[in-house]
């Protein structure tokens, strides 16, 4: 290897034991350079900064080095340090600076601090093992190895109408006992489930949070059960760059990164996309009752908004609420986001409160918001998924006008609430649930962002699973210790006649159907459809509609339920097969109401118990509509016509169907009143009607026909 | 760590003994890369008295992988542990190689360039 004067170090430490030399100010971070680590870190207001080196998991630094005058380039500290054993490294840094919180400066040069570029994270190697609280140290900066074979790995570059998007926790999906893989609760997990999500049709995972977050943050013990409660779904990010150990079945031996990326390449290779759910409202450091982990004792007012008094906002609920629109956080933001496009092959990300970022440095909500800007221009993201949840904890709610510039799509939560109305029979749900199934146009129809905007979902993590909206009318979130006062009220669920578990044949009946009526008219509308994991073998979290804090069998998907209701799983399984298979499903512009095909239908009409007309009044809960095949795409592929009936009426009612053209005929795909093996069919193999006239569909009931040539 | 070299049937196997880690990578990689000359097509390293591979280790493992490959040559392991192969697993580094229950049957593998 040739001799590079660049890197030859220039200096020694005070104790004689390492040679240094001034660093490049760039990248932030820990960078591994030919024979030593570069270390690099920013602080306005810092007046002086120590790297502190531990060897993993010890107590006490082995050398403290400061950062001498001219390893200070402007506002960053920079230095290489030679000849280090990387691999067993932790390192963090002593800022001193002034203590003034009214000005925002909260200093303590006692603290050590993790780096806000982390790429590896340790202090909470295994999930749920206990922290020595006394360590001075209790979340660990890290060096990683950023040398992963990906061999021909890149993101799928799906186009967003076509994924079916399936919302996990890492440790929720593989931890219970039934899930029969090898390291439950892992990344490894899932890679192990990957043949049960092909064998579903899912083709995009999104993943709650997987940034490092302490687990024990908050933790207690809930009076009312008795149990440990935890910080379990994780939002509340400690590191921004360094995926969580404790969901690393190798986490103990450093290796989380490895494991992750190993997931997503095989995620890859089975034609799955992966999504982040990123959380850049707010820290775990919490308000200035909280801990320094980083932020804030290396340059609080860069990093958090304050008020004129220097205390935290908390537009997030959680504490604090991060500076987005500060260029320095900005491009933190920015670059970390980059990091996961680039070096871990992500997909895309949903932006949890996404509201939060288009504040401007006040609290106050911004026209053009420039880090949301940035990231629909960036080149690196340029193919990344960008999905908003449009509100934030401040009250905050941007459904439908979240700035967008053509590329942020949105958690569509009116498309939720106006689905679960309809389907419990709620009178005046119509007119709303016509504009959901047509890809919102009532939202998203300016500035062309199109069906493509509107995700799509009616239960997420947040909320109740499919089978509690069908169980319980009411929340039941006694366990999480806060006398039921937390978690939303309004959830719009009907419990088909009986709170909770029911030994009833019929009310089970009725919620079997109810949750195949969900899912048919999930995947029969616009935009692009999210299925929260264990919804397809209704998974119960016995009513807790906020299980942030229980990691437990009330958020463990229960995999015995497979057995117990493989209809509802070869619905989902269908169902999505059948949107996957038609593209006249799956257009990524609305809907133009005309025939520009020369078809003799237009690319969408409406129908009731007569074809062709819709009683739109307050009191009707009957719904049909046509989509033409020869639109499909905008006209651009050939598919079959499809005819949607939803009676959400609790009596049996005739649909006369519209008239096809001569040479095609009317074919059963679904029928959720049915037993099965009836309820369902393969596409393709759909079955011919009889009375080609009329349906009658039965009460609470959901009627799926495709348009076919005869043969 | 132990670190041996020898020969079977015109194969070089390189047999190591306790820990593969950050302490004894350096060494390791001291004693394989001498091994890993233009002419050599096939190497054994054989795991079986090695009860723990960091992450630096697998990374030594994998270069001397691709080196041996990238001439056309083969280099397969042999007595890898259950944990050992479970972590290699998980983090996708047995994409890469061929790993055999010991010496004789990685020889016969490698003699052959079947590996």
């Amino acid at each position: 290897m040739m001799l590079r004067v660049d890197l030859h170090p220039t200096h020694v430490s005070e104790d004689g034991k390492y040679h240094l030399r001034v660093g490049k100010p760039l990248p932030f971070g820990a960078s591994i350079v030919p024979g030593g680590v570069n270390f690099s870190i920013y602080s306005r207001s810092a007046s002086s900064c120590k790297l502190a080196l531990f060897n993993k998991h010890e107590p006490q630094p082995f050398c403290v080095i400061p950062f001498k005058d001219e390893f200070r380039i402007g506002n960053v500290f920079t230095m290489i340090v030679f000849d280090l054993d990387y691999e067993n490294l932790e390192y963090g840094f002593y800022m001193d600076g002034p203590f003034d919180a009214r000005q925002g400066h909260r200093f303590d040069r006692t603290k050590v601090l993790m780096d806000p570029y982390a790429k590896a994270i340790g202090g909470r190697d295994v999930w749920g093992k206990n922290p020595d609280w006394n360590d001075i140290y209790q979340h660990r900066a890290r060096i990683c190895f950023d040398d992963f074979d990906w061999e021909s790995d890149h993101p799928l570059e799906t186009p967003i109408e076509d994924l079916i998007i399936y919302e996990m926790h890492v440790r929720g999906f593989t931890k219970h006992p039934s899930s029969g893989v090898k390291h439950p609760g892992t990344f490894a997990g899932i890679k192990e489930k990957i043949p049960y999500l092909k064998e579903l049709g899912v083709t995009c995972v999104e993943l709650m949070p997987i940034h490092e977050f302490d687990e024990f943050e908050n933790s207690r013990i809930s009076p009312a059960t008795g149990k440990m409660l935890m910080n379990y779904w994780g939002y509340s990010n400690v590191g921004f760059f360094a995926p969580k150990a404790g969901f690393a079945a190798t986490g103990k031996f450093g290796m989380q990164v490895d494991e992750c990326k190993t997931l997503i390449k095989e995620l890859h290779k089975n034609g799955i996309e992966v999504i982040l759910d990123v959380v850049f409202n707010h820290t775990a450091e919490g308000n200035e009752k909280g801990p320094y982990i980083s932020y804030k004792g290396i340059d609080n007012k860069t990093y958090y908004l304050l008020t004129p008094d220097g205390y935290y906002f908390n537009f997030s609920g959680c504490g604090n609420t991060l500076n987005c629109n500060n260029p320095i956080v900005r491009n933190m933001i920015l670059d970390c986001l980059r990091y996961w496009a680039a070096d871990y092959h992500v997909d895309g990300f949903r932006f949890d409160l996404a509201s939060i970022l288009g504040r401007d440095q006040n609290g106050a909500p911004m026209h053009s918001p420039p880090l949301l800007e940035t990231l629909a221009f960036d080149p690196i993201l340029g193919k990344c998924k960008l999905i908003a949840e449009a509100w934030d904890a401040g009250g905050l709610y941007q459904v439908g006008s979240f700035p967008a510039w053509g590329r942020w799509a949105e958690w569509n939560g009116k498309y939720r609430d106006d689905l679960r109305k309809f389907l419990k029979g709620e009178p005046g749900s119509l007119g709303g649930m016509a504009q959901r199934l047509q890809g919102s146009p009532d939202l998203y129809s300016w500035e062309g962002r199109g069906a493509t905007a509107s995700i799509n979902f009616i239960t997420a993590h947040d909320g109740f699973t499919l089978y509690d909206m069908v169980s319980y009318n009411g929340k039941h979130n006694e366990a999480n210790g806060e006398n039921n006062s937390d978690g939303g009220n309004d959830n719009y669920s009907w419990n088909c006649g009986w709170e909770g578990e029911s030994t009833d044949p019929a009310v089970n009946k009725l919620r079997m159907k109810q949750m195949k009526n969900a899912v048919a008219m999930l995947l029969v509308s616009q935009g692009t459809p999210m299925i929260l994991a264990g919804d397809e073998m209704a998974n119960t979290q016995w009513g807790n509609n906020n299980a942030y804090c229980q990691d437990n069998e009330i958020s463990w998907i229960d995999w015995s339920l497979l057995n117990t209701n493989k209809e509802l799983f070869n619905f989902f399984k269908q169902m999505i097969a059948f949107r996957r298979a038609h593209p006249v499903l799956r257009s990524s512009g609305h809907f133009k109401n005309r025939d520009y095909m020369g078809s003799g239908f237009a690319d969408i009409t409406w129908h009731g118990q007569k074809a062709w007309n819709v009683d739109w009044s307050p009191d009707s809960r009957m719904l049909a509509f046509l989509l033409c095949g020869m639109h499909a795409k905008g006209g651009t592929v050939d598919d079959n016509s499809i005819y949607v009936a939803m009676n959400m009426h609790w009596d049996m009612h005739g649909f006369e169907l519209p008239k096809l053209n001569h040479h095609m005929e009317w074919y059963v795909f679904a029928n959720t009143d049915a037993e099965p093996p009836f309820d369902i069919w393969q596409p393709g193999k759909e079955v011919k009607l009889e009375n080609q006239n009329e349906f009658l569909v039965g009460p609470r009931s959901v009627v799926i026909l495709t348009g076919k040539d005869i043969k | 760590m132990d670190i041996q070299m020898s020969k079977q049937e015109g194969v070089a196997i390189v047999t190591l003994s306790g820990n593969l880690d950050g302490n004894t990578v350096n060494e390791a990689q001291e004693k394989i890369m001498p091994l890993l000359a233009p002419d050599t097509k096939s190497l054994v390293l054989d795991l079986k008295g090695c009860g723990y591979v960091s992450s630096a280790g697998l990374r030594l493992l994998l270069m001397a992988a691709k080196q041996v490959s990238g001439r056309g040559g083969t280099l397969a392991l042999s007595g890898v542990c259950d944990e050992i192969k479970d972590v290699m697993e998980m983090t996708g580094f047995s994409n890469f190689f061929k790993s055999f229950p010991d010496i004789n049957a990685a020889v016969a593998a490698v003699g052959k360039g079947g590996a």
